[in-house]
């Protein structure tokens, strides 16, 4: 019962990292129509910006907000340098669905051989005053530290956050009707590349938060984030890759499943079964447990 | 534009690889290395532009189709003892089974989910071989396929001889596939990608025409992938990275994505950007992070900047007889 109790809190931590980047995939989906394959390069070099912040002040938390402020305005260049141009270039030909993809995957491959180049392929140490060593319960240690407690917090914080946003503010307002009807919300005067802009800055947000909070549990190199980007996608798209509560159930139910998984059966089938439940839930419930709409023709 | 007969292009095909054969004799064995390399990767490149230049779907997981490819080999000559040609075409063989497995599911899927589900594939295939314990672990399973036939002389390199054996398989690739293209199969796939709507209205069965797409463009991928293994000697999770799935679709991108003579010049550009690279690295005293690093910033920026302002492909100098016919 024990080792029961363990894996559920083993997967909620690593499922509250999933939950961050199914999120930051989901705003990006809602805003442009994209799934932002960049997303982990995005999330590692706004890590290493909050490394590189830790090394000048010492201290972990003041460097939190320097790498959630980077991954925000590395996302938005993105969206205005890159996606935006090639939207509006490729609108109507054959290669509409296709060329985002490609686009997304180059910048990943720039984002990591960059960083590759200025901070090396070694294993850097962004640490946390936060022991990630288990909690005592009884005589035992538990598999959940004071980080794991952290990110799930942080995650917890990153998902309400959104919601009020979504819910209370004109800005979510604006965000809801660009991405459900971009041509009536222009004609009623919001400015929609703006707007989809800012919505990448949030996913880029929500990224840098995974990647900075994530990172001191493990280490920091250039593509130690790239497995993430596979569990996220198949978070997202077991909510439906358009709500955001459902982003976070997807991330929380796949991080408890991987860690079963990694309990009962081994580390090296986990990403086979994420391929396989991928595959059920597109062939089976395409629109994802909380998604509306009847078809995946996107 | 006139059509040339399947046999002339056989033969402009066969002239071109004889030059390249003899040309090999020349040059020392880290060419005729990269030269095989260009020549899988050639294949490989042609796999996904038939996938995605014709049938208009994307893969992001050929690399682990590569990996089905190669293991296939290599199990089929270590446990059967079956000569190495023949393991290739149980390599091509495997490739097609699972090619036609994940095209079944995969002509359900359009654009961006695709891309998430192969990628998952790309990630999770090659781990497997750490589960299963005759797949080898993390070490791979050793793939020999012997010193070049004697009668070539002593002084045949065995790099050379991959070349050869690399430059027949890309030569007959190349030459089925062209024909295959210009068949009603390749006009089907054609219309597929320009309007998938219109070409159900005109009576081609979307789903068959994907899959079959699919499953071919997987074949072609597994005996990549085997003459892969055989030129890096061996098979192993390490070997098949999602770096090389990248890889693929940057060639097929940076080529043209519905040109399949462009592929050639995709794989000569992919071998030739590290080389070029690591000689600028060298030249400028670069560092060890330069050397490592450099060739991937390169190959991103063209990348992105090849969709950005030439989405439909560059326009290369066309080798005619390799040429899509006019549309």
């Amino acid at each position: 019962m024990q080792i029961f109790f363990n894996t559920i809190l083993v997967g909620l931590s690593s499922g509250a990292i999933y939950a961050l980047i199914s999120l930051a995939l989901v705003l990006v989906w809602r805003s442009t129509r994209v799934v932002n394959f960049a997303a982990a390069g995005q999330a590692i070099l706004s890590t290493y910006i909050g490394y590189e912040a830790m090394t000048r002040m010492h201290n972990y938390w003041l460097s939190l907000p320097v790498a959630i402020l980077a991954g925000a305005l590395i996302s938005a260049l993105v969206e205005a340098i890159i996606m935006r141009p090639l939207a509006k270039r490729t609108k109507g030909t054959p290669v509409e669905s296709i060329a985002p993809v490609i686009a997304t995957l180059g910048v990943l491959g720039g984002i990591r051989s960059l960083a590759g180049l200025i901070w090396g392929n070694t294993f850097l140490q962004y640490t946390s005053p936060l022991s990630s060593k288990g909690y005592m319960v009884g005589h035992t240690t538990i598999p959940f530290s004071p980080q794991n407690a952290a990110i799930v917090v942080g995650a917890a914080v990153v998902l309400l956050l959104f919601a009020a946003l979504f819910k209370f503010t004109r800005l979510g307002l604006a965000l809801r009707a660009a991405s459900f009807q971009p041509e009536i919300s222009r004609l009623s005067g919001v400015r929609v590349d703006r707007v989809r802009t800012i919505g990448w800055a949030f996913a880029g947000a929500a990224g840098a938060v995974a990647g900075a909070l994530v990172t001191p549990t493990t280490y920091l190199s250039p593509n130690s984030l790239d497995l993430l980007l596979v569990s996220g996608f198949v978070a997202a798209v077991i909510g439906g890759l358009e709500s955001l509560i459902g982003a976070v159930v997807g991330g929380i139910v796949l991080g408890v499943g991987f860690a079963f998984i990694l309990q009962y059966i081994g580390t090296s089938v986990t990403f086979s079964a994420a391929f396989i439940i991928l595959l059920i839930v597109l062939l089976i419930r395409p629109q994802g447990i909380f998604g509306k709409g009847s078809s995946r023709e996107a | 534009m006139k059509h040339k007969s399947p046999a002339v292009r056989l033969l402009l095909l066969v002239l071109i690889g004889a030059v390249l054969i003899i040309g090999s004799g020349y040059v020392d064995q880290l060419r005729s290395y990269q030269g095989a390399q260009a020549a899988i990767f050639a294949i490989a490149i042609s796999s996904i532009v038939l996938l995605t230049g014709y049938s208009g779907q994307i893969s992001l997981g050929h690399g682990a189709l590569m990996a089905v490819g190669g293991y296939a080999a290599v199990l089929c000559q270590t446990h059967l003892h079956i000569p190495y040609p023949f393991a290739f075409l149980v390599g091509t063989f495997a490739g097609g089974v699972a090619g036609f497995l994940l095209g079944i599911a995969a002509a359900r899927l359009r654009g961006p989910y695709l891309a998430g589900t192969t990628l998952a594939l790309a990630v999770g295939l090659p781990s497997l071989a750490n589960q299963f314990h005759i797949l080898g672990g993390e070490q791979g399973l050793l793939f020999d396929v012997g010193n070049p036939p004697a009668s070539l002389g002593s002084d045949f390199t065995q790099y050379r001889w991959f070349f050869v054996v690399t430059v027949i398989a890309a030569i007959l690739v190349f030459w089925l596939l062209r024909n295959l293209l210009s068949t009603r199969y390749g006009r089907r796939w054609r219309a597929l990608r320009a309007n998938p709507t219109a070409a159900a209205l005109s009576g081609i069965k979307v789903g068959k025409a994907k899959v079959l797409a699919f499953t071919l463009s997987s074949c072609v991928a597994g005996l990549a992938g085997s003459l892969f293994a055989m030129l890096l000697g061996l098979v192993a999770p390490l070997a098949f990275t999602l770096t090389l799935s990248f890889t693929l679709v940057t060639g097929a991108v940076l080529a043209g994505v519905s040109n399949l003579g462009g592929s050639i010049v995709g794989a000569v550009v992919l071998v030739a950007i590290p080389e070029l690279s690591n000689t600028a690295a060298a030249h400028f005293g670069g560092s060890d992070k330069v050397t490592a690093n450099l060739p991937g910033v390169i190959t991103s920026v063209l990348l992105i900047a090849t969709v950005l302002f030439v989405p439909n492909g560059p326009k290369l100098p066309r080798m005619k007889f390799l040429a899509r016919t006019r549309q």
